[in-house]
């Protein structure tokens, strides 16, 4: 039985609020929304306001039929499938699957980041305690393992997941020779990056090729021997050699990364990674040889108390820093569902755009991402670190009733953060 | 030539050399020899193409695929590389033999990655990762024993195709022997049926993950190093002995008792560190494409071993009531 809807001070339910936001946008921007290609053969899901479940197996003739029905229905998320199918509105056994698109997520959350001390939070849920920072194992007060966690996204956050996404972008053009027109970057509505190749060659790629891919990208099972560093016998010494900085694929990575690497340790960092005090301080003492040495054959074997297992150490921890920090999850999940671009985030309010690959490095979600540039809203923030969004900067709040641009507002009521009253 | 023709008696050495490929493959798991002549030896090949597929046995169809196969490759890595690449481009790889007049280069031949990966995923050897090749511009760098063992791939799942196809009713001459060869596959594979687990094991309680792996196995397929370790595990951990585990591996077209042997027993905990090995977490074997789909259980576990020990409690508590 529904409950009356009495009293004479209701406070507004920020759900409700939100939603008549997005039913505003989904109106008055239709042609924004641009279907995915072969829309016809998407599978769609939304998630919708009401019961906040993800409804699937959806599909659209055209653009026209899927602007009338997020216009009509208003939903607070929408995906379509990476995959085309013969028949995306059957059970997922009898959709018929013809081919995947290739995608690739980057998401902030898995890149560990100074920035989270200063914006994230957890709550225990047994005993209250309440701390900064990533999520303890168990809470340092009473030892319990449950939390809440209250999690933000700032420009440091994005600028990290956008230079994981330039690198992967590297990946994809000069390893797996993909043109930029091939490429397609969005950054997400929240806290990272979205990045799909539609080409013919990628959509019959099963899930051990894209594994296989993922693991290429993130350097997993990457043996340096394979690439080129050993050592040989020559008139009873041991020549050391190894590959060289405009090397192909992991080799010029490995050789830039340990380049990177010797560029700028300290003797203690090098130790971190496993070295012994000797050689890492000889390492050190050698920097500028070190450095000139890959003008010639590279630093391998110049200094003669550097040996083969520890220029194995060097060249797999500089490689480390060479990948690129894509979800393994996403790219080798052939029947996967991604937001469609141009729609908006349920847990932002911002909307999913498309970055240019050649400005990306100017180019700044947290402006260009916003939906709403008009009106104000009233809203009770229960707690918010300091945050950007479009030319503003705002916060920190913590229990206080404030007016705020539209698009500020929404962002915090859709994060929970706050409530409406009016 | 006709279906009919292969009757008269100038075929008998075509159907000899065929029944002579086959039953090599049942007894020793290989091809060799070779006719002298051509007209005999060419022709003989999708003769006994035509007679594996209507033995109709999934196991020897593999054996056989395999055995032709190797048979290919080992008869490729004397060829030239042009006689390769003919090959190659027959079944539509990008490949690329590598001018090297210096002979400096430590590969011969440039391939194209998606015709890489869909030969070579299914290879356990980290050399044959991507992520530990050559790769540039789309294209891999492989040296010719490379090319001709992902060639030996590729000719395999066509064989497998081949022998999955309709051949329709043989005449009574080649029926003859095909009935001879599935009376010889019967003794050949009667020695090494695959023995029925042990009793206490309850095979209705195995995760999806776990009765798929096993399923696949008893039919004689090959299945992925992580699969082969998690099905193995966890058969130990529930208290399948040693024996009966290498014993389910038998069936598979590459078995290697030895090498079986000694990778069931290390997981055991019998050899090397001594370590006794547990099946790898749910989301692990999610994330390599080992969970096929979860059940109403599996979403109250972590790990297939809990699944296991939920269900034959459930199981254990039933009997016991019906007992009181």
């Amino acid at each position: 039985m529904r409950q009356p809807t009495g009293g004479m001070h209701i406070l507004l339910s920020p759900l409700r609020f939100v939603r008549s936001r997005f039913a505003e946008y989904y109106q008055k921007h239709p042609s924004a929304i641009q279907p995915p290609s072969a829309i016809e053969r998407r599978e769609f899901g939304f998630v919708l306001f009401k019961e906040k479940i993800m409804a699937r197996h959806k599909s659209f003739k055209n653009a026209e039929s899927l602007r009338s029905f997020l216009k009509a229905v208003v939903p607070l998320d929408v995906y379509y499938s990476s995959a085309r199918y013969e028949k995306p509105e059957e059970k997922m056994e009898d959709k018929g699957r013809t081919g995947t698109d290739l995608i690739f997520d980057i998401d902030a959350d898995h890149i560990p980041t100074p920035c989270r001390k200063d914006h994230d939070r957890w709550i225990c849920s047994s005993c209250g305690a309440i701390g900064k920072g990533a999520t303890p194992g168990k809470c340092s007060s009473c030892g319990e393992q449950k939390f809440q966690e209250e999690t933000w996204f700032c420009e440091i956050c994005l600028d990290s997941a956008k230079t994981e996404t330039m690198k992967l972008i590297d990946f994809l053009m000069r390893d797996l020779g993909f043109s930029s027109e091939e490429i397609e970057v969005s950054f997400s509505g929240h806290r990272g990056y979205h990045i799909c190749v539609e080409s013919e060659e990628v959509q019959t790629l099963d899930q051990m090729a894209r594994r296989e891919i993922v693991e290429y990208i993130l350097g997993i099972g990457l043996e340096t021997e394979f690439h080129g560093l050993g050592e040989r016998s020559e008139e009873r010494s041991r020549i050391l050699f190894g590959p060289g900085l405009d090397g192909s694929g992991w080799r010029g990575r490995i050789a830039r990364g340990v380049y990177e690497l010797l560029l700028s340790a300290t003797p203690e960092e090098l130790q971190q990674i496993g070295l012994r005090k000797k050689v890492a301080s000889n390492l050190t003492e050698h920097r500028e040889l070190l450095l000139e040495s890959w003008k010639g054959k590279g630093p391998w074997g110049v200094t003669k108390d550097v040996g083969f297992e520890s220029w194995k150490k060097i060249a797999r921890h500089g490689a480390e820093k060479q990948s690129a920090k894509i979800d393994t999850v996403v790219t080798t999940d052939i029947h996967r569902l991604i937001r469609l671009s141009n729609t908006l985030h349920g847990k932002t309010g911002l909307r999913k755009i498309e970055v240019p690959i050649t400005g990306i490095e100017q180019f700044d979600p947290l402006e260009r991402a916003v939906a709403f540039k008009e009106g104000s809203a009233t809203v009770v923030v229960s707690y918010a670190p300091q945050f950007k969004l479009g030319n503003g900067t705002y916060g920190p709040y913590q229990g206080e009733t404030i007016e705020l641009p539209m698009a500020a507002a929404l962002l915090l009521l859709c994060k929970g953060r706050a409530k409406m009253v009016e | 030539m006709k279906i009919g023709d292969l009757a008269s008696p100038e075929y008998k050495s075509v159907l000899d050399r065929a029944e002579d490929r086959i039953e090599e493959t049942i007894l020793f798991g290989a091809v060799t020899g070779q006719s002298d002549k051509d007209e005999v030896e060419i022709p003989s090949f999708p003769i006994a193409v035509m007679m594996v597929a209507t033995i109709g046995v999934s196991f020897l169809k593999r054996r056989y695929a395999l055995a032709e196969a190797r048979r290919a490759s080992n008869l490729l890595r004397n060829e030239r590389e042009d006689k390769i690449t003919l090959i190659a481009n027959n079944f539509n790889w990008k490949i690329d033999s590598v001018e090297d007049p210096t002979n400096s280069l430590t590969y011969d031949f440039t391939l194209h990655y998606t015709d890489f990966l869909r030969n070579a995923t299914g290879f356990h050897d980290k050399k044959w990762k991507l992520v530990n090749k050559r790769m540039s511009n789309g294209e891999v760098c492989l040296t010719k024993n490379d090319v001709v063992r992902l060639l030996e791939e590729e000719i395999r799942r066509y064989i497998e195709g081949k022998l999955d196809t309709d051949v329709g009713s043989l005449p009574e001459t080649l029926m003859n022997r095909v009935n001879r060869l599935k009376r010889l596959l019967r003794e050949k594979r009667g020695e090494a049926r695959p023995l029925e687990p042990s009793k206490e094991v309850l095979i209705n309680a195995f995760p999806p993950c776990i009765r798929e792996l096993h399923g696949t196995i008893t039919s004689g397929r090959n299945i992925s190093h992580i699969g082969r370790f998690t099905l193995t595990s966890f058969l130990i951990n529930i208290g399948m002995a040693t024996e009966d585990v290498v014993n389910l591996f038998r069936s598979l077209p590459d078995f290697n008792e030895r090498l079986t042997r000694y990778q069931v027993e290390h997981i055991a905990g019998g050899r090397g560190s001594r370590t006794k090995y547990v099946p790898p977490r749910c989301d692990t074997l999610r994330t390599h494409g080992v969970c096929p789909s979860m059940d109403d259980v599996c979403r109250k576990v972590y790990r297939p071993l809990a699944y296991y020990r939920r269900k034959l409690r459930v199981a254990q508590r039933s009997t016991s009531e019906e007992e009181t």
